[in-house]
């Protein structure tokens, strides 16, 4: 998947004043990598991210992929892209506190009317993969922080997404669940050769991403 | 022994493939199975929405079945008197054909007089009392009927009315034989032969009749010149009915009657319907508003919770719109869950209406409450009961969509930047 971001810019408008949350942003994603966007809270990671992750519109500026340009796109398309080839982690794991784990994985295979049968089949390897066949029936709240990511990060692979677009993952975990999280990430993009883009303010995973941008007030920079 | 074993084989198989189909996670199940679990996450919310619905169904069908009971008694009041124009005492107060109160019509001169007159086939006289069975009972809504007949006219009033088996109508004869409703029948254990004290009088049963009919199976029918004995009513009658003569017109037949006559008072039977009618669309008036209210406000219940429930996980309809979920998937899990609880609260709502409909009945009548649960169908109409489904339903889906339309709209990145 490649996407390409042309002057994006996002503005909010705040009381009488208007914030660009994100100015002129030029970025170009072509091969599997990761790729990390640091940057201090409320510097626009995530408005960047959901811009990136077609959730949001900007207020100006381009995003293309595979040269489409997505304004032109229906939100049916963008729907449809959101399902099929991109997955999505957030820092607080968003996941169904009524459907078990295993529940939670098949989710998305089932909004795009996957067989049964497959959506099970795949569900479970995704959670043996993340380590957690042995906890596919519990629920969120019977998980710690760490499996609850790890869940979160298998239903974003249900699909087999071309990029994973990865919120603070490690926001709410301690430093060694964190740790084995950006792991994790290094896997699926060496292994699964998936694009994973992750905003994040931490350090550490600055040593495993491939390149490694900088958004200070809204603006984005690639680091040596 | 072996064809009995392979049937109970068989019989398990189904009844486990059935349990399949039912737990399975196809779309549909999937989507009521998430929308149960997340009604069930907020139990005591969830309880007592439907219990406001239980409430709402309860009190509607309780309200309206005992309108539609009482609507229809006052309606076949009439049937009795079909194609006959009555004559009663110019101070009586009548329901369709039966006077509720005023005064005797005195029988043979009455009768002579009205006989004279041009256009009369038949007149029969009737005496109808308000009470019947061996004691008297408080009735605050009078249940319990005394008709006299004369032997010969039997026909002409009840028509081709069976009786239960072994019965038979008094003859001429007859000097202590009556025959009753089955209802009072039943509620008094009476059968074909029992007999009974009535002021005084042995009253024998010759007959139970078997008809549907409210009036008639809460009635003891009786010879005139026997019930005027029993109640003391000595050569009195309190209505008339008279029969014209073909192509003679009731309302002019009834005209002339009221000329000749100065006591009396002579209706026909458009007449007698057109005093009831305004009673009758004024009663329907009122319950349509108490219905209409009483789910307006469930549909206000329903909305609050929804949307409490819909703000409380907006984060959840975001991240499914996130996942590339069609637009009408939020949508379809708040109607789901608005429309169960809906059905749990019809389902319980009319089991409980039908059972405070069938409690009022007997507390109005003195009717052992026993007695009205084999009728329990025609109290409360199966047709009503599926109408009052569908309305609480349509109503409970109705107070969805609004927030519905909410969930359906909430973005991730809009939820994060309010979380913020």
């Amino acid at each position: 998947m490649k996407i390409r971001t042309v002057n994006l810019t996002r503005l909010f408008r705040v009381g009488s004043s208007e914030i660009a949350a994100v100015k002129a942003v030029n970025l170009e994603i072509n091969d599997p990598k990761l790729i990390a966007i640091m940057g201090p809270s409320g510097s626009g990671k995530s408005t960047l991210l959901n811009l990136i992750g077609l959730n949001d519109h900007p207020t100006s500026g381009e995003i293309f992929i595979d040269d489409a340009d997505t304004s032109q796109l229906s939100n049916r398309a963008r729907r449809k892209i959101r399902g099929t080839r991109m997955g999505f982690v957030f820092q607080t794991f968003n996941l169904f506190p009524t459907l078990n784990a295993l529940e939670n994985v098949e989710l998305p295979m089932a909004l795009i009317n996957e067989p049964q049968e497959e959506q099970k089949h795949r569900a479970m390897k995704l959670l043996e993969m993340m380590g957690l066949a042995h906890r596919h029936n519990h629920r969120p709240k019977q998980l710690s922080m760490g499996e609850m990511q790890r869940v979160a990060i298998a239903r974003a692979l249900a699909n087999k997404p071309e990029i994973i677009i990865a919120d603070e993952p490690t926001g709410e975990l301690d430093s060694k669940t964190a740790k084995d999280i950006i792991s994790l990430l290094q896997d699926i993009n060496k292994q699964q050769k998936t694009t994973v883009l992750v905003a994040t303010h931490d350090e550490r995973i600055i040593d495993a991403a491939d390149l490694v941008y900088t958004l200070q007030d809204g603006k984005l920079k690639l680091q040596n | 022994m072996g064809a009995l074993l392979s049937i109970l084989i068989y019989g398990r198989q189904c009844l486990n493939s059935f349990y399949a189909k039912l737990t399975s996670q196809g779309p549909q199940t999937r989507l009521l199975t998430f929308c149960f679990r997340n009604l069930f996450r907020r139990k005591i919310r969830t309880a007592l929405c439907i219990l406001g619905v239980v409430i709402a169904v309860t009190f509607v069908i309780a309200v309206g079945a005992t309108t539609m009971r009482y609507t229809a008694v006052l309606q076949e009041m009439n049937v009795l008197f079909n194609g006959q124009a009555i004559v009663v005492s110019k101070d009586a107060i009548i329901i369709q054909a039966i006077p509720i109160s005023g005064g005797m019509l005195p029988q043979n001169s009455t009768l002579e007089k009205i006989r004279s007159v041009q256009g009369v086939s038949e007149a029969i006289p009737v005496l109808f009392v308000t009470s019947a069975g061996p004691q008297p009972l408080a009735q605050p809504v009078p249940v319990n009927f005394t008709m006299g007949i004369p032997v010969e006219d039997w026909n002409l009033i009840l028509g081709p009315t069976p009786l239960r088996q072994n019965g038979r109508f008094p003859t001429n004869d007859s000097v202590n034989e009556v025959v009753a409703g089955a209802s009072i029948a039943d509620q008094y254990s009476w059968t074909v032969g029992t007999e009974m004290q009535v002021n005084g009088y042995t009253l024998r049963v010759s007959g139970i009749l078997d008809t549907k009919m409210a009036l008639l199976n809460r009635c003891v029918i009786m010879p005139l010149s026997l019930a005027q004995n029993v109640y003391n009513y000595p050569q009195s009658v309190n209505i008339i009915a008279v029969k014209p003569v073909q192509n003679m017109a009731q309302q002019n037949l009834t005209e002339t009657i009221k000329e000749k006559i100065d006591y009396v008072d002579a209706l026909t039977e458009t007449q007698r319907n057109d005093i009831i009618q305004p009673i009758l669309e004024q009663v329907q008036t009122w319950t349509v508003g108490i219905e209409a209210v009483t789910f307006i406000i469930s549909l206000i219940l329903v909305m609050t919770v929804t949307v409490m429930n819909v703000s409380e996980r907006r984060r959840d309809f975001a991240t499914l719109d996130a996942m590339g979920a069609p637009m009408s998937y939020a949508f379809r899990i708040v109607i789901v869950e608005t429309l169960l609880m809906g059905v749990l609260g019809g389902v319980i709502g009319i089991a409980f209406g039908s059972l405070t409909a069938i409690v009022l009945a007997s507390l109005y009548t003195n009717i052992p409450l026993a007695m009205f649960f084999p009728s329990i169908l025609e109290i409360v109409p199966p047709l009503y009961m599926l109408e009052i489904f569908a309305a609480v339903v349509s109503v409970c889906c109705g107070g969805g969509i609004i927030p519905a339309i909410n969930a359906m709209r909430m973005r991730i990145a809009e939820v994060l930047r309010a979380e913020y």
